[in-house]
């Protein structure tokens, strides 16, 4: 890792860079989402091969199609972390990939995904790791599942069984305490 | 807005950021954005800790994923200006390619109703052939049928012939009114049979509106044997009804058809048997 070779943009520069089709613009835009992406994708996939082929598909994907991006209506990463979740769902909805992987029991899963965080996290907020820990584990778990895994609310609910309104709330709680941890 | 405080505690910001809203459902959230100031920050302030969130869970993919998306990115600038070429020059192809299938569809087109035409023209022919061929066809059948009526008289004749013996023969003798008339009647009384011998007729020729009606006698009382027409060229023996006990036989001319009771002043010929 050339940690130090990355290039580094704001966020309007290098949603000019890319508009512009800069291959400056495409290089920061990997080194500045890549990891956090992975994350994402990994966590959905439990396969390094399939997620790293997801993830280029991912950043393919946002290049080709940068134009239905709109900055006024949020941030360039949520977009992305979109665009990523819908590909890797999309995966693992597919026949092949169902064929493929004798997928795990998603209680399995969401036990694998923390071993996983806590081994391969990355090493740069690896601080950060202790403040998550305030997560309590039952709004933690809602939250990976939507964010992590693209589960809707709805799904949520059924798959947990609690009403509707107690995961809006749980989730709505645990962004609270993500914004206090990390504003 | 009603109540901002519980617009934005809610839930429904957090759900727009993790993109779990219907497209009416965000428009209406985006459209809160621009309007009020503070939905705007409650959203930035979700992403933020979203985005911080997904970074605190990166992980880090191998190099060769940034090498081969660099790579792919030169390659589709490369392939999409190839493939553009190509497009172009397939929609050359496929416009000459239409072109021929229009050239080609309009001569088929010409050809078929061409085809048509002609095959038309030989219908008809055929129906005016078939027509003839019918007419002819009746034609032929109505020649059998009046061969065969005129074999069946023959036989009958024949069998007369055959048979003298059995056939009382009566001649019928003219009257005033046509003294030259003459008839020949045979009765066979054991096979029930009267016949009259056209071949030998000699009676003044009727018209369309009568006919000759034949007679027997049977104890004074005139019986009808049914009606016969002269003609120069009648040839054969017509069977006639059968009467038993007859005393003498009698020709009248009666309307076409027949009457009940013989016109006794239309009487042409009579003869005892």
């Amino acid at each position: 890792m050339r940690l130090k070779t990355k290039i580094t943009l704001s966020e309007p520069e290098l949603v000019h860079a890319i508009l512009t089709k800069d291959k400056n613009g495409a290089e920061a835009l990997y080194d500045m989402y890549s990891s956090s992406l992975y994350g994402v994708i990994f966590r959905i996939v439990q396969h390094e091969e399939i997620a790293e082929d997801l993830l280029q598909d991912t950043f393919l994907r946002i290049w080709n199609s940068f134009s239905s991006y709109d900055a006024s209506k949020g941030r360039l990463f949520t977009w992305m972390v979109n665009v990523a979740r819908n590909i890797a769902i999309d995966k693992t909805r597919s026949k092949e990939f169902r064929n493929s992987s004798k997928t795990e029991d998603i209680e399995n899963n969401v036990l694998s995904l923390d071993r996983l965080t806590n081994t391969e996290i990355n090493p740069e907020i690896i601080g950060l790791k202790e403040l998550i820990r305030k997560l309590k584990p039952e709004h933690k778990i809602i939250l990976d599942l939507v964010y992590f895994e693209g589960f809707t609310h709805v799904e949520v609910a059924e798959k947990l069984e609690i009403p509707l309104g107690t995961v809006k709330t749980r989730l709505r709680n645990a962004i609270i305490t993500l914004r206090k941890v990390f504003n | 807005m009603k109540d901002l405080k519980t617009y934005l505690e809610s839930g429904i910001l957090e759900q727009y950021v993790l993109d779990d809203l219907s497209a009416e459902e965000k428009l209406e959230v985006e459209n809160n954005a621009r309007q009020f100031p503070e939905v705007k920050k409650e959203l930035d302030e979700i992403e933020n800790a979203l985005i911080s969130y997904a970074r605190s869970n990166a992980i880090e993919p191998s190099q060769k994923v940034k090498t081969n998306f660099l790579n792919s990115i030169n390659n589709s600038v490369q392939l999409n200006n190839s493939s553009s070429t190509n497009t172009e020059g397939s929609s050359v192809i496929s416009l000459k390619f239409y072109k021929y299938a229009l050239a080609a569809s309009i001569s088929l087109l010409f050809i078929s109703g061409v085809l048509l035409i002609n095959l038309n023209k030989k219908l008809n022919e055929s129906y005016v052939q078939l027509a003839v061929l019918q007419a002819d066809n009746q034609k032929f059948s109505n020649q059998v049928n009046y061969k065969e009526s005129e074999l069946r008289d023959t036989k009958n004749a024949l069998q007369f012939y055959q048979d003298p013996a059995s056939y009382k023969l009566v001649t019928l003798k003219g009257s005033e009114k046509a003294p030259e008339a003459s008839l020949l009647v045979a009765l066979n009384e054991d096979k029930e049979e009267v016949m009259i011998d056209l071949s030998s007729l000699n009676m003044p020729s009727n018209d369309q509106e009568h006919q000759y009606q034949l007679w027997a006698m049977v104890d004074g009382k005139p019986v009808d044997l049914g009606v016969f027409d002269a003609k120069q060229d009648s040839t054969g023996m017509k069977k006639m009804k059968f009467i038993k006990d007859a005393q003498s036989f009698a020709v009248t001319l009666e309307p076409k058809g027949g009457s009940l009771n013989p016109t006794m002043d239309k009487m042409m010929a009579i003869g005892t048997i």
